[in-house]
């Protein structure tokens, strides 16, 4: 990989597109292909994002959005469980903050390839009706949209540069 | 004698996906969300083997592994570590610590059973498929709670359940009479002392024997906090205090799969008659829903091909109950059975409410759905 300015800000949200999609195909047997969406907010729709940051040589954090029904859904299958069977929030934040980790790993397994370690943060849960992340500083933001059938999957990537 | 597997991974998601790969095989799955509990349970259970994540709070892998390696009782049990992070230095790094696998996340189910497969010998659990336990079966129940009060309230709650009911006041005893008489469920209260109940779970999933025992959670309904640390940890569940006796049978029948709405299938004479209650709750549709294709396969292979779902009871027709029909004709139609819904005038208006519903054949009363589909079954293929 090239290190420099220019190209990291290209490359980093290819890593990210691999990632989700070898992520959600392996885990989940289900395709994320990658979709023109940059938004899943709508009306009364509850989203679920879970986060990994990854801190060293470059700094970022990814969020990996999906619609809170969607979230569930993702739960059950990869547990093997009935949604009904998942009791409240606490088993499928573990299971978006796992596929979130796991997603944002493979992005930092290419990166300390390529010569720039870093190491990942905790991966951590946000829920809501109407929130968003905005860059502060110099970090730039990339937004990817996914297709999962009728579903769709937003990663957030906010990066900063090294230097 | 069963293979033991050890998982230590701060991820309850892996843990259970590691559960759910193995089910299939004759082994026990020991649990341990982090290094210091699961060298602990290592030391008590001499697993077979033991999967290691690599990233981990506190005590990494990497200090797991080493410890293992220099302890001369627990050096010879095989490792094999999971990781997110497949990059070069990483992996030259997991090689050298002397591991006999490493796995990289995202895994399947199957790569995981095969390299596993590989180090130690894994055999097909027994084929014989047990009968479904059901409400009416008998239960042995362990309320851990310092508070006797608590425990003779859910013994009175269940009083009217063959359900037996014994209760502990402290987490030490309970882990003792856990070993002794290994219970279906227990019920620990959150708010005992100095984080009794998490280390009490900790030391049950630690334990080949008790590894399995579903725990629920006792709390004061406002303790979030200490609710979601029992939901994170891997308790099956919370009951709330006070305790409604309803609501805690139905968790109970929930946590341990116990059938509940056997009572309302009935076969008979090629027909499978499913009577909904009065009261036919989400708990009881969501049920109905899974037995109902069990159920459908057995009157068929029995020479039925009939099912008549019988809505006299309800005094409403909630869309649970429109779901559960819409479940039963679509299972019907895989199977080639008819289908008949037997229902008053009104109980008919609400379903028919929904466009999906023309398609379904209604009649009022059981007799009435039985003559019809008899009669349907009858008429002649057309050429």
């Amino acid at each position: 990989m090239n290190t420099t300015t220019p190209s990291l800000i290209d490359e980093v949200p290819a890593l990210l597109s691999d990632g989700v999609a070898r992520v959600f195909d392996t885990m989940l047997s289900l395709p994320a292909t990658p979709a023109a969406v940059r938004d899943l907010h709508q009306p009364g729709q509850s989203l679920v994002a879970g986060s990994v940051g990854f801190i060293g040589d470059v700094n970022g954090i990814v969020y990996i959005h999906v619609t809170a029904p969607f979230a569930r859904s993702l739960a059950g299958r990869m547990l093997g469980m009935a949604e009904t069977d998942l009791g409240g929030d606490e088993m499928v934040n573990d299971v978006v903050g796992e596929l979130t980790n796991m997603i944002v790993g493979s992005v930092k397994s290419r990166l300390c390839d390529s010569g720039l370690s870093c190491v990942l943060t905790i991966p951590s849960i946000v829920r809501g009706q109407n929130f968003s992340f905005e860059p502060v500083g110099s970090s730039e933001r990339r937004v990817l949209g996914f297709c999962c059938g009728d579903d769709t999957i937003l990663a957030e990537l906010f990066i900063k540069l090294p230097g | 004698m069963s293979v033991k597997i050890l998982t230590i991974d701060d991820s309850k998601t892996i843990r259970m996906i590691v559960a759910k790969a193995f089910k299939p095989y004759d082994c026990t799955i020991l649990e341990a969300a982090n290094g210091i509990v699961g060298l602990a349970v290592a030391s008590r259970e001499r697993p077979d083997l033991v999967l290691l994540d690599y990233t981990m709070p506190v005590m990494d892998g990497f200090e797991v592994l080493a410890r293992l390696r220099s302890d001369p009782e627990l050096r010879g049990i095989s490792v094999i570590m999971l990781t997110a992070e497949a990059g070069r230095e990483t992996v030259i790094k997991i090689a050298k610590l002397g591991v006999r696998d490493y796995l990289i996340k995202p895994f399947k189910d199957d790569l995981l059973v095969e390299r596993v497969g590989r180090i130690v010998s894994l055999k097909p659990r027994s084929e014989e498929v047990a009968r479904p336990k059901r409400f009416d079966d008998p239960v042995s129940l362990l309320v851990v709670d310092d508070k006797p009060a608590i425990v003779e309230q859910i013994r009175g709650g269940l009083a009217d359940t063959p359900w037996k009911v014994t209760g502990a006041d402290q987490a030490g005893q309970a882990l003792d009479d856990c070993m002794k008489h290994v219970p279906d469920a227990v019920l620990v209260s959150l708010s005992l002392p100095k984080d009794a109940a998490f280390l009490f779970f900790q030391n049950l999933r630690g334990l080949a024997a008790t590894a399995t025992i579903p725990v629920l959670g006792l709390s004061v309904k406002t303790a979030l906090g200490e609710q979601a640390r029992a939901q994170q940890t891997g308790f099956a569940g919370v009951v709330t205090k006070p305790i409604d006796a309803q609501e805690l049978k139905a968790k109970l029948c929930r946590t341990l799969r116990l059938e509940t709405c056997y009572k309302y299938f009935q076969q008979k004479e090629g027909v499978l008659l499913l009577r909904l209650p009065r009261e036919a709750r989400e708990d009881f549709t969501n049920e109905a829903t899974r037995r109902l294709k069990d159920h459908l396969a057995e009157t068929a292979d029995a020479g039925g091909d009939r099912l008549i779902i019988d809505l006299g009871e309800l005094e409403k027709a909630p869309l649970t109950v429109i779901r559960l029909i819409l479940f039963a004709v679509q299972a019907c139609n895989e199977l080639s059975l008819k289908c008949a819904i037997s229902a008053p005038d009104a109980i008919r208006a609400e379903c028919q409410a929904f466009e999906e519903s023309q398609a379904w054949l209604f009649a009022g009363s059981v007799e009435e759905a039985s003559s019809l589909l008899t009669d349907s079954c009858r008429q002649p293929v057309e050429a």
